[in-house]
């Protein structure tokens, strides 16, 4: 590992992030100035991809929409664990694939415990 | 082996807790007979490990107590031939006390609580002489001081008895604070307060100097405090409101000899600082003179064996100055047979009078108390010092002892002896012949005590009158078998060749205090039998008996030296510095803790985005200061 | 190492326990796994040994705590079965006990900052969770909400100091990280001052000392009583070893820049905790106080980073663990009873449930710092341990801190001794009573024989 550094290695980064910052202040400042201004009641409306909107937003719905959103990021994620094994799958061997098996077993209990407790259940 | 050891002090633990905890379950008499067994049991395993021992000082750790880095104190018991003489003393005795108090204690609503506190004192007291260091010693020195307070003041109901308690205790401390001080100056000269370490670097060092003077004094204070010597021995008399086996047990027998237990474990010290033992002699020899004027006066029959047992310790310790160690405890053996045995025979007596201890009002008990009377007879020869029973060796030891080293001291000390067979034989003919001089109501009252009662006095009585034979001196044997026995604890005994007295003198010794007992004997029974001469009432008392019955006025001295000064200086303190300065900064410091806090709470307004703008912030000035500024 | 591999087995085993129907004998299944990682944490001690490409060794400092850690929970399940009582919820709650015993027993045997991060998250997402297990109570749910949320937000620091760490380093190991520091020096690099100071932020999160004490109080009184016992004790315990050891190890270097930042911390702690605890008039948010100005206290150790540290640590810990479980359970009891968690509720409790006063009072006289005490010795060694390394303000303030607590804590005795008030007798169980028994004895042992402990390592 290559740990010396000096700041001017860091030149590009800097000057990257001045353009970044430029930029978004720049349009900001350019589009506030240069649109025209017109406040009507539709114009201030929620656009919802073209159909007419109804209520608010922000109402209560059922927590069976977060369970559901949660689990499957949680096992969606725990995929990506496949890919550095996929990558190094030679390298790991046999003792790589058992301590993958086991993690998978780990996940697949957890799997069993979540349709077992119902979490999954929609009604 | 070591679980023998340990088990010696355990078992009276174990019954306290037992009998304690228990102690409104048991019934009957079952909390004394639970007690007397742990005692028992220990008395048999010390016996035990008597004959079991090698001759050598073995050491058993139980665990590391203390550990500070520069010094380190094991909880560790040792067995030598010393603690094995005070183990055996300690529990014989305190078993045959224990039995005893079955039948004197029997119908006391604390019955139970008066033999858990019997056995914490065993075990206070094991662990006072079994301690293989000088912390344990102490720890043993406050655990039976802490039980003879609560043993003084067992009658709780009676204020007098819990003044009594507390004169006892607060004397203690005064001596405790001399032990304290000792065992810190021991702790910063050797940098131990082992006793082999200890010992054998002091056995190196010269005499007299002046490390080795301070820790002696101040070791001597606090055996002054335990054995009632001059000055502090005023607790002592007072000590006998407890119940009468804790003054045979506590009071006479075991606790009060601590204090000379403590100089024979630190021979070697005292050996090297001749100063100090002289002091130890003179103080000693003034004790026992004092004490035994005092008692020649008094007419409560437990007070002139309080100070005839202060007088005694005055011997021994006078024993001690001499550097005749072993003499010391010899004494210590024999005086705990024979006062154990005054004190509860008087305490028989008492039983038998209804509680009445006024020797005015006895007589002619003869009749009624044999048993008691017998061995109250043979308790008064061998305290008197009449041959062959167990006094007369031990005391004559010490006379012969202190007249090698001390002439002049031998005089006083002789005279005390004379005196103790007077005030012994006054006690003795007073208590025992002539007319009742009591109530109608006490006359027929008036019984043997109990078997369970009688039997360890009849023990007591077959030890004191043969308990002698364990020190006879050269003239009679040439063994002696306490003396050769403890010589081992004695370990250095280059620095300390005893001169022994030729054998002339010990014959006239003999011969002069035989002539001069048997003249007491026939002048106190001519004068207390014969002419009915009965001590006058409190008031019409004249000159210088008017002076010892009253002690000397020595109460009333400290009283006014001591007590009333600390009384004025604790009232100035307290109205003083203690009200006016001290309580108002604390109470002025109250209000302020109070008010800040109230301030300081407001910034927990329980907001969370406050909490992280205040975490955010300490963050960066963290940083900021970390990496800004320095 | 075993144990912890027990303890995932026996977290799984809780959460089948539902679904296979033996959540009845649950209770002694738990029980008999953590005797059983007692043991097998035992069983390595003076056997170091590091695991899973050093990540974890088991050294004695490990399995000292270790031992401690699941000791005190052994404790804490005696005095916290009301928690387990509603069939519904008991397995959740076991399984989540456990599995944060397993992110405390990683924190306290870690040789990687990744093991650290993971060890606190598994110690922490299950104390969000179980801070909120009241569900319908708005206190708990609003406790386990600022738990969450701050934690998060120094988890976030946490991970961006490591990240600095290692971006100088270029080592998640201890020792590498030691070794790097030892030769190069840290004056050299902002970065590397500043990643280590904000792991250290972070850390002084996890133990509530001020000024990132701010969420203790709010939790503390919002969570359910047994949950806040065992994040006074297990949870405390875990995050201070950790503390230590990653300071003692990684960061003992050249040391001035984060050892004067602690210095400060320690010493306002210990002021602002004590000092706040003598307005409360709650029970348990003083205890939350004194459990802040205790935090102040263990820090001490890390200050003084020498020999002693460790050991007095340990003392330390246990000391404190088990007065605080006494404390709290006292708290629970009466909670529970009377229905207030203020300090008057105490009142008169002593003429009618004696075993409960004096175990409360033996406790607290522990907190306090009374001989003969195991409270006393516990700051007797960190205060000496203090004092040899030369920070002898630090330890005048933490004296100073000290007498101040001793006035709030007799005002909890004076209560329980109250004779003008009657309590009547609570009918406390055999089960607490010999709870409150253990601890009042150990309490006891431990201030008579400190040597038990503060030589065992």
């Amino acid at each position: 590992m290559e740990t010396t550094s000096l700041p001017t290695d860091y030149f590009p980064i800097a000057i990257q992030f001045f353009v970044a910052l430029g930029f978004v202040l720049t349009t900001m400042v350019a589009t506030h100035l240069l649109g025209p201004k017109r406040k009507s009641k539709v114009k201030l409306e929620a656009f919802e991809c073209g159909i007419e909107s109804q209520g608010n937003a922000r109402i209560p719905f059922t927590i069976k929409y977060f369970l559901v959103a949660i689990l499957f990021v949680l096992f969606d994620v725990e995929v990506i664990f496949m890919y550095p094994w996929a990558v190094n799958f030679k390298e790991l061997g046999t003792t790589g694939i058992i301590e993958m098996f086991i993690f998978m077993l780990l996940l697949l209990t957890g799997f069993y415990y979540i349709i077992k407790k119902g979490a999954l259940k929609w009604e | 082996m070591m679980l023998m050891v340990w088990l010696i002090p355990l078992l009276p633990l174990l019954g306290f807790l037992f009998i304690g905890l228990l102690q409104k379950k048991l019934e009957g008499t079952s909390a004394g007979w639970i007690g007397s067994l742990t005692v028992l049991a220990s008395f048999v395993l010390s016996l035990l490990l008597f004959f079991l021992h090698s001759g050598s000082s073995d050491e058993y750790t139980l665990f590391e107590w203390i550990n500070l880095g520069v010094l380190s104190i094991p909880f560790s018991l040792m067995i030598d031939q010393l603690s094995l003489i005070m183990m055996l003393i300690v529990t014989g005795v305190g078993f045959l006390i224990h039995v005893y108090s079955i039948g004197y204690m029997k119908g006391d609503d604390g019955f139970a609580r008066f033999f858990s506190y019997l056995n914490l004192f065993i075990f206070f007291m094991l662990i006072l002489v079994m301690g293989s260091n000088f912390l344990l010693m102490f720890v043993g020195w406050e655990g039976v001081g802490l039980c003879s307070y609560l043993l003084i003041g067992f009658w709780f109901k009676t204020p007098e008895y819990n003044a009594a308690a507390n004169k006892a205790f607060i004397m203690n401390r005064i001596g405790d604070l001399g032990f304290l001080l000792g065992i810190l100056l021991i702790i910063s000269t050797f940098g131990s307060l082992d006793y082999n370490s200890v010992f054998s670097s002091a056995a190196s060092m010269p005499d007299n100097q002046p490390q080795i003077i301070a820790i002696t004094l101040l070791l001597l204070i606090g055996a002054a405090g335990k054995s009632a010597q001059i000055p502090l021995y005023t607790w002592l008399p007072d000590a006998m409101a407890g119940p009468t086996p804790v003054s045979a047990l506590i009071h006479a027998a075991t606790m009060v000899t601590a204090g000379i237990y403590m100089v024979v474990r630190s021979n070697v010290l005292y050996s090297i600082a001749p100063d100090t033992l002289f002091i130890v002699a003179v103080l000693g020899t003034a004790t026992a003179v004092f004490a035994a004027t005092i008692a020649l006066a008094q007419n409560d029959i437990k007070k002139v064996l309080a100070y005839s047992t202060v007088s005694q310790l005055g011997f021994m310790f006078a024993a001690l100055g001499a550097g005749a160690y072993t003499t010391a405890i010899f004494h210590v053996t024999t005086h705990a047979f024979f006062k154990a045995l005054l004190f509860l025979a008087a305490g028989s007596v008492i039983h038998a009078m209804g509680g009445e201890q006024d020797i005015r009002k006895m007589g002619g008990l003869k009749k009624n108390l044999p048993v008691t009377f017998t061995v109250f007879a043979i308790g008064t020869l061998a305290i008197a010092g009449i041959p062959p029973l167990a006094g007369f060796f031990s005391k004559d030891e010490i006379l012969a002892h202190v007249w090698v080293e001390y002439k002049y001291l031998f005089v006083a000390l002789a005279l005390a002896s004379v005196f103790t067979a007077v005030y012994m034989f006054r006690l003795f003919f007073l208590t025992f012949y002539g007319d009742f001089r009591g109530s109608q109501r006490q006359k027929e009252h008036l019984h043997e005590s109990p078997g369970i009662m009688t039997t360890p006095l009849v023990i007591l009585a077959i030890l004191s009158a043969f308990g002698g034979f364990l020190g006879m001196p050269e003239i009679f044997s040439d063994k002696h078998i306490i003396g050769s026995f403890l010589q081992p604890v004695l370990a250095y005994p280059s620095q300390l060749i005893l001169s022994k007295p030729s054998h002339a003198f010990e014959w006239s010794l003999i011969s002069v205090f035989a002539i001069l007992l048997l003249i007491i004997i026939l002048y106190t029974y001519r004068k207390f039998v014969s002419n009915k001469n009965i001590p006058l009432e409190d008031g019409s008392v004249k000159g210088l008996s008017r002076v010892l019955m009253n002690k000397y006025y020595v109460d009333e001295l400290y009283d006014y030296l001591v007590v009333k000064p600390a009384f004025f200086i604790g009232r100035t303190f307290h109205s003083l510095v203690e009200k006016s300065i001290i309580d108002r900064t604390v109470n002025s410091i109250k209000p302020i803790l109070i008010s800040t806090s109230g301030m300081l709470r407001r910034i927990q307004t329980g907001g969370i985005g406050f909490y992280i703008f205040i975490m955010v912030f300490s963050i960066i000035a963290i940083l900021a200061y970390n990496l800004l500024i320095s | 190492m075993n144990s912890l591999i027990i303890l995932a087995a026996l977290g799984l085993i809780i959460l089948f326990s539902e679904i296979f129907n033996f959540k009845k004998i649950i209770f002694p299944i738990v029980f008999a796994g953590i005797i059983a990682a007692i043991v097998a944490a035992l069983g390595d001690w003076n056997n170091s040994a590091s695991y899973f490409n050093n990540m974890i060794r088991t050294d004695n400092y490990a399995v000292s705590f270790s031992v401690l850690i699941l000791f005190i929970t052994l404790l804490w399940f005696v005095m916290s079965s009301s928690m387990f009582e509603d069939q519904e919820t008991r397995t959740d709650y076991f399984s989540l006990i456990v599995f944060s015993l397993i992110g405390a027993l990683v924190m306290v045997s870690f040789t990687n900052l990744i093991m650290l991060f993971l060890g606190i998250e598994i110690l922490s997402i299950s104390m969000y969770a179980l801070a909120g297990s009241k569900k319908d109570n708005l206190a708990s749910n609003e406790a386990a909400m600022k738990y969450f949320l701050l934690g998060a937000f120094t988890t976030g620091f946490l991970l961006f100091g490591i990240a600095l760490v290692y971006g100088i380093t270029g080592s998640f190991n201890t020792d590498q990280i030691s070794e790097y520091i030892m030769s190069t020096g840290h004056s050299s690099s902002p970065v590397l001052i500043a990643g280590i100071l904000l792991i250290l932020t972070a850390l002084t999160f996890k133990i509530a000392a001020a000024p990132f004490h701010f969420w203790a109080p709010d939790v503390y009184q919002g969570a359910p009583t047994p949950v806040t016992a065992f994040m006074s004790s297990v949870v405390k315990t875990a995050a201070i070893a950790s503390f230590l050891r990653l300071f003692g190890s990684a960061f003992a270097g050249p040391s001035e820049f984060w050892i004067a930042t602690l210095w400060v911390i320690s010493a306002i702690t210990i002021v602002l905790g004590n000092i706040l605890a003598v307005y409360q008039t709650n029970l348990k948010r003083m205890l939350a106080y004194s459990s802040i100005s205790h935090a102040g206290y263990m820090i001490m150790s890390v200050i003084a980073l020498n020999e002693k540290a460790a050991s007095s640590l340990l003392f330390y810990t246990a000391a404190y663990g088990i007065s605080s479980l006494a404390a709290f359970m006292v708290l629970l009891i009466v909670s529970s009873k009377s229905g207030t968690e203020e300090i008057s509720g105490l009142r008169g409790m002593f003429s009618k449930n004696p075993i409960m006063a004096s175990a409360a009072c033996i406790a607290v006289l522990s907190l306090a710092g009374i001989p003969p005490l195991a409270g006393f010795f516990a700051k007797y060694y960190i205060f000496s341990a203090a004092l040899q390394s030369g920070y002898t303000g630090l330890v005048l303030i933490a004296v100073a801190g000290s007498l101040v607590g001793v006035f709030y804590y007799f005002r909890i005795i004076i209560n329980i001794f109250e004779s003008n008030v009657q309590m009547n007798d609570l009918g406390v169980n055999v089960f607490n009573k010999a709870f409150l028994l253990i601890c009042s004895l150990l309490a006891l042992l431990f201030g008579i024989l400190p040597g038990l402990i503060i030589d065992a390592i």
